[in-house]
């Protein structure tokens, strides 16, 4: 095992550390009511260790209110990314910390509805000031009083008064896309260390330790990930010593370990996790050297597996070298191997795949199989700020994809397939639940995009709610499974010249292949029709990305009228049929 | 466990041949008050002892650092 780094470490390594262009910034800022000097320098080195750069700021001690209030503040003027909001309970409510019976209940009651009005408003003032996320610490509760064991009996009393703090604030939380708590009572029981010692804490006012200060900003990176579009998709496991004790081609499936037993239940609480894992979205795969037969007999058979084929969008079980499967998975996958999350139990398979595809991110397993569940809990690589229905399906979405794949070796023509699969497509108008999942589609499409236009959910809303667009989101489905909603479509209607203009028009790849963009076109153009709409016009930005869309105006009959800007407007011409064979089922949704 | 010098030089990342008995936060611009806490942290995790807060604030120098690890009987062979 590596050494730990310390603290000074950190703070040294930051010195040296220089941003190499490819890497995406954050912008981070820190407001705290007590010292957390060493946190943003941490965070900072932890961050570029995964190819992030960070810059921070940390806001003067204890000057949060200020720095809040104050339009002109460093804070507003820094425009950061993310907020990480750290406020101690005994500042915050200072004399009733340490004085609260001093006071009647009715008092009490009063004052903690006040101070959570107080951090309520601060937090609403951020929110219109800044476009940050921003994550608020839940105060720790303390496990002393001067009541001693008879202090939870007390209505309103300290420890009852801090709960009620910190579900409120959680409360806040889960009415604002934006807030997030972060769990600092679950944080600190679980790291052992994470407070100051009472004699730094005095000489310093640090209440957080330096091994709870690194802690905490590894906890920070869960969040920095999906800020900086890091998320990963897909966990690729290793089976020998992984998903069980031992090794098949040795010790036969029924000498594994893995089941309710001692020796055999670190695999089995492994296994939990990860299949939690799929069922909240995660694609999973295997890379495992072995002869397949034998492998697929525990998959298969083992009474306490619980990771079936089923669960595996992609399976690699040969002789191969890892790192050569690992290229494979994210090809046939279709994704990219820095979404692949790699974990195996042998150092020189996580080196050579390290050496040879250093996009992967490489986890090494203990030596010691009862910490292998812990490693999974500590994973940051998969945090999403929202968890739209098509995220929690995309694991079981990707092993239908396999299905498909094994059809498409079969069929030689392309449309044959395409009927084979019997794709229904369903174009509904956009309502509030569709909208973050719209919002999301046009951050992260990249190929079939004709105006890469990114939106944020505010400006998605007031689209919505604006007479001047529709806005319309397709689902997709086939005999294999749901793809869930993969594409949207939203319209500028021009009211004086009776003129539509596609703002967006964009598929997921998922679907993409499936002539669904036909079917859109075509049932778009028919609406236009019978809206006595009289000029249609798309547009096309290029981008790096997004060649797949290039010829698709032409292909269904719009002819270019303009170039400006790189940006090609083209005209749809009424008098033309629509010439694309519809391949596919649409429905219109209905209520 | 690591010598005494080494390990400061570690800490306020400066050369050890620039520490001396008489070196304190004056003489070397790396030892601010966040490194000088750091220090402390390391010497109680390096030495395996535990200073007084008392003992912390009297430190002015390297020497005294020296003088407070004899004081816990620390091996004289690592602190110079």
């Amino acid at each position: 095992m590596m050494e730990k780094t310390s603290f000074s470490d950190y703070l040294n390594r930051n010195k040296v550390i220089k941003r190499d262009s490819s890497m995406p910034e954050i912008k981070v800022a820190l407001l705290s009511n007590f010292t957390i000097n060493g946190l943003a320098e941490v965070l900072k080195v932890k961050s570029y260790q995964e190819s992030i750069w960070i810059e921070s700021y940390n806001a003067p001690y204890n000057q949060y209110v200020q720095e809040i209030l104050n339009l002109s503040s460093e804070l507003y003027q820094k425009d950061p990314d993310i907020i990480f909001l750290l406020l101690d309970v005994e500042p915050f409510l200072e004399e009733f910390f340490y004085f609260p019976y001093r006071y009647s209940f009715e008092q009490r009651k009063n004052f903690v509805n006040q101070k959570i009005k107080e951090i309520e408003s601060l937090l609403t003032i951020l929110q219109e000031r800044s476009k940050a996320k921003i994550v608020i610490h839940e105060f720790l509760v303390p496990a002393y009083s001067s009541r001693g064991i008879i202090e939870s009996k007390q209505e309103w009393g300290l420890t009852e008064s801090i709960h009620k703090i910190n579900q409120q604030l959680r409360d806040v939380c889960k009415r604002n896309d934006r807030l997030f708590t972060f769990p600092l009572n679950s944080f600190c029981s679980y790291n052992s260390n994470s407070l100051a010692e009472p004699k730094i804490f005095y000489l310093t006012d640090m209440r957080i330790s330096s091994d709870g200060l690194i802690g905490l900003a590894s906890e920070y990176l869960s969040f920095i990930y999906p800020l900086a579009s890091k998320s990963k998709k897909c966990l690729v496991l290793d089976l020998d010593n992984t998903l069980w004790g031992g090794v098949v081609g040795e010790d036969g499936l029924e000498g594994l370990k893995l089941g309710p037993d001692k020796e055999g239940r670190p695999f089995l609480d492994f296994q939990k996790l990860i299949l939690a894992l799929f069922e909240r979205g995660i694609i999973l795969a295997i890379n495992s050297k072995n002869n397949h037969e034998d492998a697929m007999e525990v998959i298969r058979n083992h009474p306490f597996m619980l990771l079936r084929e089923d669960h595996f969008a992609c399976i690699k079980i040969n002789w191969q070298d890892k790192a050569t499967n690992l290229k494979q998975i994210a090809a046939e996958l279709d994704i990219g191997l820095d979404s692949l999350v790699f974990l195996d139990d042998d150092e020189t398979n996580c080196a050579l795949v390290r050496e040879l595809v250093p996009e992967v991110t490489v986890i090494d397993l203990p030596k010691d199989v009862s910490l292998y569940p812990s490693v999974l809990k500590k994973l940051p690589f998969f945090n999403l700020f929202q968890l739209t229905n098509e995220d929690e399906k995309r694991g079981k979405m990707y092993v239908d994809q396999k299905k498909r794949s094994l059809l498409e070796l079969e069929i030689k023509d392309l449309d044959t397939f395409i009927k084979q699969l019997q794709i229904k497509v369903l174009i509904r108008p956009a309502d509030g639940s569709l909208l973050p999942r719209i919002t999301q589609l046009t951050q992260k499409t990249n190929q079939f995009n004709l105006t890469t236009k990114r939106y944020q959910e505010e400006e998605m809303h007031n689209l919505f709610k604006s007479s001047h667009y529709f806005i319309q989101a397709i689902t997709v489905e086939d005999k294999f499974g749901d793809y869930g909603t993969t594409g949207a479509v939203i319209v500028r209607k021009d009211l004086d010249q009776n003129c539509w203009h596609l703002d967006t028009f964009l598929l997921s790849c998922r679907v993409l292949g499936k002539s669904v963009e036909f079917a859109l076109m075509n049932e778009l153009l028919k609406k236009a029709k019978a809206e006595g709409v009289k000029c249609i016009k798309g547009y096309f930005a290029p981008t790096k990305k997004n060649q797949p869309a290039e010829h698709f105006l032409e292909d269904c009959g719009f002819a270019l009228s303009k170039e400006e800007n790189k940006i090609k407007e083209y005209t749809f011409n009424f008098n033309e049929e629509f010439k694309k064979e519809i391949l596919v089922e649409v429905k219109e949704w209905k209520n | 466990m690591e010598k005494l010098t080494p390990l400061i030089a570690r800490v306020l990342n400066i050369e050890q041949s620039i520490i001396f008995d008489n070196s304190s936060p004056e003489t070397i611009s790396e030892w601010d008050s966040l490194n000088s806490i750091l220090l402390v942290i390391e010497l109680e995790k390096n030495f395996n002892v535990k200073f007084t807060m008392d003992e912390v604030m009297a430190v002015q120098n390297v020497s005294d650092i020296k003088a407070a690890l004899r004081r816990h009987q620390v091996e004289n062979e690592v602190i110079e």
